[in-house]
């Protein structure tokens, strides 16, 4: 009680106080909500009920009853209820009581990670000990191989993730033929962490899994469950091909919750500069941690977090002394870490965590009362489920987002109306994206023969088909397309972003002799951030502790090694990212007095020249090295804008001023597009690229391209905005439909930005972008948008 | 309108003329000498050679295997189940479209080899494309059932598991009990030391002398098979044909030989013994260590003998013969590379059996200068000057051993 007080006083003290209470730019009340409960259903297995009565759960919740019912009539369901609601009783229930009453039943049970189908292990093995009909257990890549065969024959529930079914089980399907012959149900979990490319990929390996279904005979049934998005029906359709029923009324109890928008004060008018965010985020976490009221904090990046931590443990140290009460967690942390702060979590033991998006997904962390989001999560979606984080259980909790001073978080504190009024995103797939398609086609004709006239899905895929075969990798013969290559086409088609090639990060500071073979890996990290991060030289933090990089070892032939030693340094280190974007096909334009713009595919290189030191704490440049690693180069879709020589000229007749006046755009028009494709600032890439001959083929970073577009001969920058995405999951293609809207939005939120010469909520900090930038941005941006 | 009707006529004509039709299929059975058989599941290239049972593959005679002591073949291969004569197995290779495995490799040439009449008939089963799977899958299945085990080279880790994914695919029993000898597991046991590696082709050219004037490389097997599909041209195919039937009378051939090896060891060189030394040991210790013996007295490279020389003395001193061990141990420490091992087996023979602290201590000291001359690792050297150093406690202690 004593703490639930303390929480009240403190939200008090913010709005009050005269340092903090003008920070504060919106504060919303979400009343408290009580639990609608009914009885357990009169179908239900005794020995299921008894079992629930035996881990204390006498009734269900509304939403809980009304599934059951409706996966009972046959349907397809999707639920959708906050936190902690109890939706994994509304799939476990009706899979419990199929696999006790039918002996041969199976069900297959998908997770996006790993770590939470251990969680859901875990719970299913409480129930199991009263049903021992249930034999269940997970199937992934931590599988060990001699211990698959076994779980092939015997296991009627099978816990995996769409990575193993896409690339383990679906081209060995006869291996598990009795599972397939006998799927009642397929329950997915967490459906709103399948946006973008990843739900694309999952649309299609359901698409694949039908086909397999529909060969041993089942037509299994699916139980989805989503965290708020706008469209869960939708998008569980999309993803399972099949009409499902949408269930979004929770009857779960819901405790009092404040949610409060915190914008960091001006410290420097002119420059429109305000305190960093993320000193701000910790300095009101400490608040909370302080007295003892659990509290964890989302940050928007790694290094972010590592930041954050660094200074919550300092903060929380001096006054404590013990540090160890708060945890870092993140991808990059070894699997046994994780489940370390997970635990500690879990059992009190750690008060506070400081985390990126990763614990957003439902992973078990028990019971924490506040939420400090630093920085604005990127979507509206997110931002609900960072702030669910606190108060799963709890009668008052609260959020607290701290805004940081790009764009998009500018505009979300200030329009606080936008922000709590704006319904979740619409998460957006595009099954059909050639990348994507053309690759689960191959799987699909790998597993099985695919007809002539068959559909994949509901889609029409005939004249894919016919490319295929002309590319060789098909063979039509007998009315059929049979895999006609000596690949394995799973193995080439990754379901995420990340790479599967992963770096590991080893310790050698306690080496010695008698300790040259124990390897002490301290992280991994994936190979598209690998070279961004543990560069030689680089400072890379585990838990706030700094490494130094010493050797990384990123040849083909050898294995993916990064060598660090324990250092004791009070900076940490940037890399500096020397870029190209070549355009490859056109693919559409439009072309105005002053703008030309156009879509289409581009070549994006990309290569780590060196990094700068940044003092933790004051974030000052302390030092600089230079760095010698490979170019990494992708396929994507992009927008180009480029403006014509004489309306340039009418603008500035100084190419400096010109370039850092597009430049401006370009910053302007990145950060704002999110708000138009619904995606993460980080789905798209900006770049000021130069057409003329001189640069094709060449990287370079931000100074040396200036220096190049003064010096050329031609004068010919285009501004590219890109989908970082390796063949894009249709981000240019929306770009270039909404950019008249784009427009006119960034050349509104310029004229409306108090700044005197540029900060980095209109077109970036002037240090970096110079103080003709903001009135040139301003010129162009007025005929651009005209 | 007329017009437009031609324009599209024309159209149609170019995209035709551009697209030329499929050349008709040379005919493949005719080329590798088969026929075309009708299954009951569709027709199927089949292509039947029959070997008298004297014939000879390579320097081997394929009735060698009819009176190969199978039971004990099996036990040393670890076989599940039981194998008693080799006129009821089926000698099995498939050539697939790939080594990924998985549910789209396929295996579209399967050579099986059985006793029939006397004879060994060689049967190979080719669908000339992906729609006359049915039909091969129906031809094999009578087979296997007639079958009384099946003898593979790889085929636990391959063959087996392909052609268990085509069954059950096609929606048919796989007759999984059924008895399996893989060659792999003795081949290992037996050649694993002494050649560049344990394949079937090394194998076959190393011991069974077979000599194959033009095979072709295995890897290249799907991608001809690929070519055939699109073109239709069955001329590169003949090479495969024979590399498939060559590589089921080699099994035949293998099984003749380690038959004829495990019933004596008149004619087998001084690595093959060593090899057969290794396939007795869980079974008889005494019959491996006589073949160790007799690869010794046979002659073996450098690396073989001072290997066997360990492994015998092993044997030697479990037996508590001490005076044949300490013979080994002596030979193997005279190895040109050093090697700590005889050296401290001698040692601790002349400190705690003939109670020696004498001798054992110069041993000791011997092989210390030896390592350093050596540049051993510093685990080795101070391994060694502790003994030194615990022999001279005891000798200047005048402690009885």
């Amino acid at each position: 009680m004593i703490q639930l007080r303390m929480l009240g006083e403190i939200l008090d003290d913010l709005l009050i106080s005269a340092v903090t209470g003008p920070c504060i730019t919106a504060t919303r009340h979400f009343p408290a909500r009580a639990a609608v409960t009914v009885p357990f259903p009169a179908g239900l297995d005794p020995r299921i009920a008894d079992a629930l009565r035996a881990r204390g759960i006498d009734a269900l919740y509304s939403h809980q009853a009304l599934a059951w019912e409706r996966v009972e009539r046959g349907e397809h369901v999707v639920v959708v209820t906050p936190t902690a609601s109890g939706k994994t009783l509304c799939y476990n229930l009706p899979v419990l009581q199929a696999l006790v009453r039918a002996p041969e039943a199976r069900v297959l049970y998908l997770f996006p990670t790993k770590a939470l189908a251990q969680d859901q292990l875990a719970e299913l093995e409480a129930l199991a000990k009263a049903l021992p009909e249930l034999r269940m257990s997970t199937y992934d890549g931590d599988t060990p191989q001699d211990a698959r065969r076994a779980v092939r024959a015997r296991a009627n529930l099978v816990l995996t993730n769409p990575d193993m079914l896409h690339s383990g089980i679906l081209p060995h399907h006869t291996k598990w033929a009795n599972l397939f012959q006998n799927l009642r149900y397929v329950v997915v979990d967490e459906l709103h962490a399948y946006r973008g490319v990843f739900g694309s990929h999952l649309a299609n390996v359901v698409r694949r899994l039908a086909r397999i279904c529909a060969h041993y005979g089942s037509t299994p049934q699916f139980i989805l469950a989503s965290a708020t998005i706008a469209n869960p029906g939708e998008l569980a359709s999309r993803i399972t091909g099949q009409a499902v029923v949408e269930l979004t009324e929770s009857g779960a109890p819901r405790g009092e919750k404040t949610f409060v928008c915190y914008n960091p004060p001006v410290v420097n008018r002119e420059l429109g500069i305000r305190a960093p965010y993320l000193g701000e985020a910790a300095a009101l976490a400490l608040r909370f941690l302080r007295e003892k009221i659990p509290t964890i904090v989302f940050a928007q990046s790694r290094l972010a977090t590592e930041v954050l931590l660094t200074t919550i443990k300092q903060g929380v140290a001096d006054r404590t002394g013990d540090s160890s009460i708060v945890r870092g967690y993140r991808g990059g942390y070894l699997p046994t870490r994780r489940r370390a702060v997970e635990r500690e979590l879990r059992a009190g033991d750690a008060l506070g965590v400081v985390s990126t998006s990763a614990l957003e997904l439902g992973v078990d962390i028990g019971h924490l009362d506040v939420a400090v989001l630093a920085g604005y999560p990127g979507t509206i979606a997110s931002l609900w489920q960072q702030a669910g984080r606190a108060g799963r259980r709890s009668d008052r909790s609260a959020a607290v987002l701290v805004a940081t001073s790009a764009p998009l978080d500018q505009f979300m504190v200030t329009h606080p109306d936008y922000l709590f009024g704006t319904p979740p995103e619409h998460a957006r797939i595009n099954p059909d994206n050639p990348f994507i398609l053309v690759n689960h086609l191959k799987c699909a004709a790998f597993e099985l023969p695919i007809g002539e006239e068959e559909r994949f899905g509901a889609l029409e895929v005939r004249r894919w088909l016919a490319a295929l075969e002309d590319e060789g990798v098909l063979h039509r013969t007998g009315g059929r397309y049979h895999w006609a290559s000596e690949t394995y086409p799973a193995d080439h088609v990754s379901l995420r972003t990340v790479t599967t090639d992963n770096f590991l990060v080893i310790d050698t500071t306690a080496r010695d002799a008698r300790e040259v073979k124990k390897r002490q890996i301290i992280a991994e990290v994936d190979w598209s951030s690998a070279f961004a991060t543990i560069y030689p030289k680089a400072i890379y933090l585990v838990e706030s502790e700094p490494y130094e990089v010493q050797e990384l070892h990123f040849r083909e032939d050898e294995e993916k090694v990064a060598y660090v030693k324990r250092v004791d340094v009070d900076y940490f280190t940037d890399a500096i990212t020397a870029r190209g974007v070549w355009i490859l096909r056109r693919l559409d334009g439009r072309e105005g007095e002053a703008l030309l713009a156009e879509q289409g595919e581009v070549l994006v290189a990309e290569k780590v020249v060196g990094f700068k030191k940044i003092k933790l704490g004051t974030l000052e440049n302390v030092g600089s090295g230079e760095v010698e690693l490979p170019q990494q180069e992708r396929q994507t879709t992009a927008v180009w804008l480029t403006v014509p020589p004489a309306v340039l000229e009418r603008v500035s007749p100084s190419r400096e001023a010109l370039v850092d006046g597009l430049r401006g755009v370009s910053y302007l028009l990145h950060h704002l597009a999110p708000i138009f494709l619904l995606c993460d600032v980080r789905d798209l890439g900006a770049w000021l690229g130069d057409t003329t001959p001189v640069a094709a083929g060449v990287v370079a970073t931000r100074e040396s391209a200036a220096r190049r577009f003064v010096q050329a001969e031609e004068f010919r920058p285009t501004i590219y905005l890109y989908d970082v995405h390796a063949g894009g999951i249709g981000l240019a293609e929306r770009l270039f439909e909404v950019l008249p809207d784009l427009l006119r939005h960034a050349r509104q939120t310029l004229e409306a930005c108090p700044c005197a010469a540029g900060c980095p909520s209109c077109v970036g900090p002037v240090n970096e972008v110079g103080r003709r930038a903001k009135p040139i941005a301003a010129r162009l941006l007025a005929l651009l948008a005209a | 309108m007329a017009s437009t009707l031609d324009d599209l006529r024309r159209v149609i004509r170019r995209i035709e003329a551009a697209r030329p039709p499929r050349p008709a299929p040379e005919p493949v059975e005719r080329l590798v000498g088969g026929e075309v058989v009708e299954t009951g599941s569709g027709p199927l290239v089949v292509v039947r050679r029959e070997f008298a049972l004297a014939h000879r593959h390579g320097g081997q005679a394929l009735e060698d295997a009819l009176a190969a002591p199978l039971p004990l073949l099996a036990r040393l291969a670890r076989v599940e189940g039981a194998l008693e004569a080799a006129d009821r197995l089926l000698f099995l290779d498939t050539e697939t479209t790939g080594l990924a495995g998985g549910t789209g490799t396929y295996a579209f040439l399967v050579g099986a080899a059985h006793v029939e009449g006397g004879r060994l008939v060689v049967v190979q089963h080719f669908m000339r494309d992906f729609d006359e799977e049915p039909a091969l899958l129906a031809a094999l299945e009578p087979l296997l059932a007639q079958a009384a085990g099946v003898v593979t080279f790889n085929g636990a880790g391959f063959d087996l598991p392909l052609l268990e994914t085509r069954f059950v695919l096609a929606r048919r029993r796989w007759p999984a009990s059924l008895p399996h000898l893989d060659l792999l597991r003795p081949a290992r046991r037996v050649w694993a030391g002494w050649l560049d590696d344990c394949r079937l082709a090394t194998l076959e050219r190393a011991v069974l002398g077979v000599d194959r004037a033009v095979d072709v490389p295995g890897s290249l097997i799907p991608a001809l098979y690929f070519d055939y599909l699109r073109s239709r041209r069955a001329a590169p195919l003949a090479r495969v044909f024979a590399h498939n039937r060559d590589d089921v009378l080699s099994l035949v051939g293998l099984v003749g030989w380690l038959g004829r090896a495990l019933e004596g060891q008149a004619g087998l060189r001084g690595p093959e013994l060593l090899g057969m030394g290794r396939l007795w040991e869980h079974e008889d210790p005494d019959r491996a260590a006589a073949c160790y013996r007799a690869a010794l007295a046979a002659g073996l490279p450098d690396p073989l003998a001072h290997w066997v020389r360990l492994r015998l003395a092993r044997w030697e001193k479990r037996a508590a013969r001490w005076e044949a061990a300490c013979a080994l141990w002596e030979a193997a420490s005279a190895y040109a590379r050093f090697d700590p091992r005889p050296w401290e087996e001698l040692a601790k023979f002349h400190e705690h059996r003939s109670g020696d602290l004498a001798a054992a201590r110069a041993v000791a000291e011997r092989a210390l200068a030896e390592a350093r001359s050596a540049g051993a690792a510093l685990r080795v050297l101070d391994a060694l000057a502790c003994r030194v150093a615990r022999l001279e406690r005891r000798l200047t202690r005048g402690l009885a051993p």
